[in-house]
């Protein structure tokens, strides 16, 4: 008799719609806001994992002020049992974050930790491995595919690296970070709506669960990039051929 | 152990050392102070040698059978080590899917923060630019602690240029007993091709989701890269649409290249995907719509289907010859 | 009377309107053209929630009140433009499982409800005969009890979701010496010996909506699947078409909606004489009447909402909802073609099949002409 995962805890951020947000001429900051996409895939696979019977409890886990409630019932809406806000509306960096995350993992003490492999605000891509060197954790990062094996004791993870397919197992509890072809996250139904309704949001501070962090990394602007000018429109083949040798100099 | 300020990690896939990994050697000389050269793996002794004349203070190369995979606990591990025994307070390397999932893990084990796809480095190496939100925006970060780790954008940085001082061999000691074992190495699927590294080539095709069929898109795209000599590149929709393999992603979440010429096939020019290509020196774009966003960023736009402009292009480089 | 919503009111319409902005913004013409329903499209609403709104929540549904319900389906019907896809579900909303959940055993409901309004199962009813229409409940078709089965005999037209349903609540008569009082309703399952729903009508409008005539010929039908009593037919279809004169034009008044601000976009972009076309009066009170029209339609039809909430009998708010808002949808409709002049007549700007599809909302579930005739006899006529 094999003993499902007892508990899987999934780290998700609020983030700008990047569609709305990455609209030109648009500031990002009126646009609303969404579950960070990698997120809402690695939320996706711990559904999946519990449909499939390997676990019996997916805990959601997010930081910020109230405002991103919202984001988080669409969590539980998706189906994450329970979830908890750590009510901190600093801007945080990454390494802030992992070490806010570790205070929730020694309480909750869940056996896999699935989050998204990047912010799409941010796009740092620290969080998951900064929280597995302090937990002393194994990870597996931009992974594609997931399987529970022996006994739910490892996971055989399939990672896209720069070079094509990696696969390794890790021994839980691990951190395993979703990348975008993991799976394709279900569309929250209005019954997945209202069942969230009734799940209660606990939110904790910084202090409660006694993890005292400051970021290390200012922000101090940001702007837009230089943007590249249209250049020249050839007319056919030929032309455009002659403008590379001749113009551009690349052939 | 020969002291240093910044120490650099380098990457290679077994056979050689991938040449963006080089680049934060610039970066390196741009932070100022002295520089050393990590190299990981198992037997990189002939490796070793390409990375002598790069300037610098030292190259240490922590080599055992047991780093023979580049599995992160263990790798994090020998590099934090690495890092306190010779003093840095910069930990450097280029970004890539092997420098994202380790650094990261160092960075927390020597309590340091990090920034992630370093463009440029300002204000005596205090202060720094990174793209965010896709590459829309770029924000410049200060780092409020000595240590620091962080992951430069290839190519935003350039080549190093050789240098005929030899900088001195240091092996670290592995010991094997006291490496983690909680991750294990299973397989590695990779394509094997005589096209260039995606991220190294000088030419650089990609292709979009009206290429239909994989069997067009390797005739097309593959093709063209081909004729010129160059690698391949595609967008997430021809990915998921199982036009192209993964690795082949160009934009946000996949590759940031920055070629001489990248020529861009049937791709309208999703912001995610210009993210990726926008260093390119000349960039070509052939789509059939005439209002697609790329020909916004094109040095060269041509209107037109690629299913019958690309032939031609191709007929016409072949007669070049 | 409140109609400010609350934050749960809300949260569900916002989700209403993001999925129907997300997810049901395909191409309709080629649809419309060739007739063709959007399975896809049923399945995801269906997945979603929208089919089993009104159900209560222990056989799959979502438990709420007519006035979220309708609010609900006004937001589906600004996002979608397929209108046959909004008749076909409004169709089994009101035809099918409405009497399910009032009439249904305890044993037809689990066995039907939650397919109904997860998606997987399509149902309609069949009511009108050839020769029976406004007059319904003069129908021919008859049922004969045969030991533990019905046997039923006759044909119905114009039968919503006919070709495509997995089950039809058909009205047949037990006993024609009892007149109306022998009309009984029965569930008749797809593939039922018998059961001929096949044929296929060609119609004017919602012509993504597929429609039927459909056949019984000594069609066995399980005595489990009378639906109430034997005679309780005539009862079971009023109550049924009282829900659905109030609710089937939900969706409309988000229709018209739509049209107003594409018609408000055309006549600021349209430049005739120097001057976009909004400019000219004759142009501006045709659209501001448009406004005025899309309001009170919306006004009617959520007093309907809440009267139904809160009240047994409706049948004055539904039928004056239903002939009010036809009445409105077919002159929006129409008058957003004069605006768009030439182009509004032209199947690519998308105008001319609103009117296709408006027009049908005069006829079914009782004409504009019925409707009055109840109205007038509730007033005292």
């Amino acid at each position: 008799m094999t003993q499902p995962v007892e508990k899987i805890l999934v780290a998700f951020k609020s983030v700008p719609d990047p569609y709305e947000a990455a609209a030109p001429g648009d500031s990002g900051s009126t646009a609303k806001s969404v579950i960070n996409p990698f997120d809402e895939i690695a939320i996706e696979e711990a559904l999946r994992i519990r449909e499939r019977g390997e676990t019996s409890e997916i805990v959601g886990v997010t930081i910020g002020p109230s405002s991103i409630d919202e984001q988080v019932r669409a969590a539980m809406a998706m189906g994450v049992d329970r979830a908890i806000r750590i009510d901190d509306a600093r801007l945080l960096d990454p390494y802030a974050v992992a070490r806010i995350l570790r205070g929730v993992i020694e309480k909750e003490a869940p056996q896999l930790v699935l989050m998204g492999k990047q912010a799409v605000d941010d796009d740092s891509n620290q969080v998951g491995q900064m929280l597995a060197g302090l937990l002393g954790w194994p990870q597996a990062t931009f992974v594609s595919k997931i399987e529970l094996l022996d006994n739910r004791t490892r996971a055989r993870c399939t990672r896209e690296t720069d070079a094509g397919l990696e696969v390794i197992d890790v021994n839980l509890p691990a951190i395993i970070t979703a990348d975008l072809r993991l799976n394709e996250p279900r569309y929250v139904s209005l019954p997945g709506l209202i069942k969230a309704r009734k799940k209660p949001i606990d939110v904790q501070t910084c202090q409660q669960l006694g993890v005292i962090v400051e970021p290390l990394t200012r922000l101090s602007s940001t702007a837009r990039p230089a943007r590249r000018s249209a250049g020249t429109r050839v007319e056919s083949v030929a032309e455009l051929v002659i403008k590379l040798k001749e113009e551009a100099k690349v052939l | 152990m020969t002291k240093t300020n910044t120490l650099i990690l380098i990457e290679h896939d077994r056979q050689q050392v991938k040449r963006p990994s080089l680049h934060a050697v610039t970066a390196a000389q741009q932070l100022g102070g002295d520089y050393s050269l990590l190299l990981l793996g198992s037997a990189v002794g002939e490796m070793a040698k390409s990375l002598l004349g790069y300037g610098a203070a030292s190259l240490l190369v922590a080599d055992h059978a047991e780093l023979a995979e580049p599995l992160a606990d263990r790798y994090a591990l020998v590099i934090a080590d690495a890092f306190q025994k010779c003093g840095a307070t910069t930990l450097l390397g280029t970004s890539s899917t092997f420098s994202k999932d380790i650094l990261p893990r160092a960075a927390a084990l020597l309590d340091a923060p990090m920034l992630t796809d370093v463009m440029t480095i300002e204000g005596n190496g205090n202060s720094f630019t990174r793209p965010i939100n896709a590459g829309s925006m770029i924000a410049t970060v200060q780092l409020g602690s000595e240590r620091r780790v962080l992951s430069i954008r290839a190519s935003a940085f350039a080549a190093p240029t050789g240098n005929t001082a030899v900088s001195p061999i240091e092996q670290l000691a592995v010991d094997a007993a006291l490496l983690p074992n909680g991750m294990q190495f299973v397989s590695r699927e990779e394509r094997i091709s005589d096209r260039p590294d995606l991220t190294e080539a000088r030419v650089v095709v990609g292709g979009g989701r009206p290429l239909k069929d994989k069997e067009t898109f390797d005739r097309l795209v593959g093709g063209l890269a081909d004729a010129l000599g160059g690698a391949i590149g595609a967008t997430r929709a021809a990915v998921d649409t199982g036009l192209a393999p993964n690795d082949y992603q160009i934009g946000q979440t996949g590759k940031v290249i920055a070629p001489d010429l990248y020529i861009a096939l049937g791709i309208s020019g999703a912001i995610q995907h210009l993210a990726g290509i926008k260093d390119s020196r000349v960039i070509i774009a052939i789509n059939k719509d005439p209002d697609a966003p790329i020909f916004q960023m094109a040095t060269y736009a041509l209107v037109g289907d690629v299913h019958q402009v690309v032939p031609e292009l191709i007929e016409a480089l072949r007669d070049r010859e | 009377m409140d109609f400010s919503w609350s934050d749960q009111q809300r949260e569900l319409l916002d989700a209403v309107s993001r999925f129907g902005r997300e997810q049901l913004t395909y191409e309709v013409i080629e649809n419309d053209r060739n007739a063709v329903f959007n399975h896809d499209a049923w399945k995801k609403c269906g997945e979603f929630g929208i089919q089993g709104l009104l159900v209560p929540t222990e056989y799959g549904g979502l438990g709420q009140d007519p006035l979220t319900t309708v609010a609900a389906l006004e937001r589906l019907g600004y996002a979608c433009k397929d209108n046959g896809l909004l008749f076909s579900i409004n169709a089994h909303m009101w035809t099918a499982v409405i009497p399910l959940v009032f009439n249904g055993t305890e044993a037809q409901k689990r066995k039907f409800l939650p397919g109904l309004c997860d998606g997987t199962l399509i149902g309609g009813n069949a009511m009108s005969e050839p020769n029976s229409g406004s007059d319904a409940f003069a129908l021919a078709t008859t049922a004969t009890r045969a030991g533990d089965k019905y046997i039923l005999n006759g044909s119905k037209i114009f039968c919503t979701n006919g070709p495509i349903a997995d089950m039809l609540v058909v009205f047949a008569n037990v006993d024609k010496s009892r007149g109306q009082d022998g009309i009984t309703a029965f569930l008749v399952e797809k593939g039922a010996p018998g059961f001929d729903p096949s044929h296929k009508i060609e119609k004017m409008g919602v012509r993504t909506s597929p429609m039927a005539e459909v056949f019984f010929e000594n069609c066995e039908v399980p005595a489990e699947n009378l639906l109430g009593k034997e005679g309780g037919g005539a009862f079971l279809f009023t109550r049924s078409m009282t829900w659905e004169r109030g609710c089937i034009l939900a969706s409309a008044v988000g229709s018209m909606q739509r049209l107003l601000e594409k018609c408000i976009r055309y006549a600021n972009e349209r430049k005739q004489g120097g001057q976009s076309i909004g400019k000219y009066q004759l142009v501006a009170s045709k659209i501001v009447d448009m406004k005025l029209r899309v309001e009170s339609a919306r006004h009617i039809l959520y007093h309907y909402g809440w009267v139904a909430g809160h009240r047994k009998a409706v049948y004055l708010e539904a039928a004056m909802t239903k002939l009010h808002l036809a009445d409105a949808w077919v002159k929006c409709a129409e008058d957003a073609i004069q605006i768009h002049g030439g182009y509004g007549y032209m199947t690519e700007y998308e105008v001319e099949r609103e009117l296709r599809d408006a027009i049908g909302a005069k006829l079914y579930s009782g004409t504009s002409e019925i409707q009055r005739n109840i109205i007038a006899s509730l007033i005292g006529l």
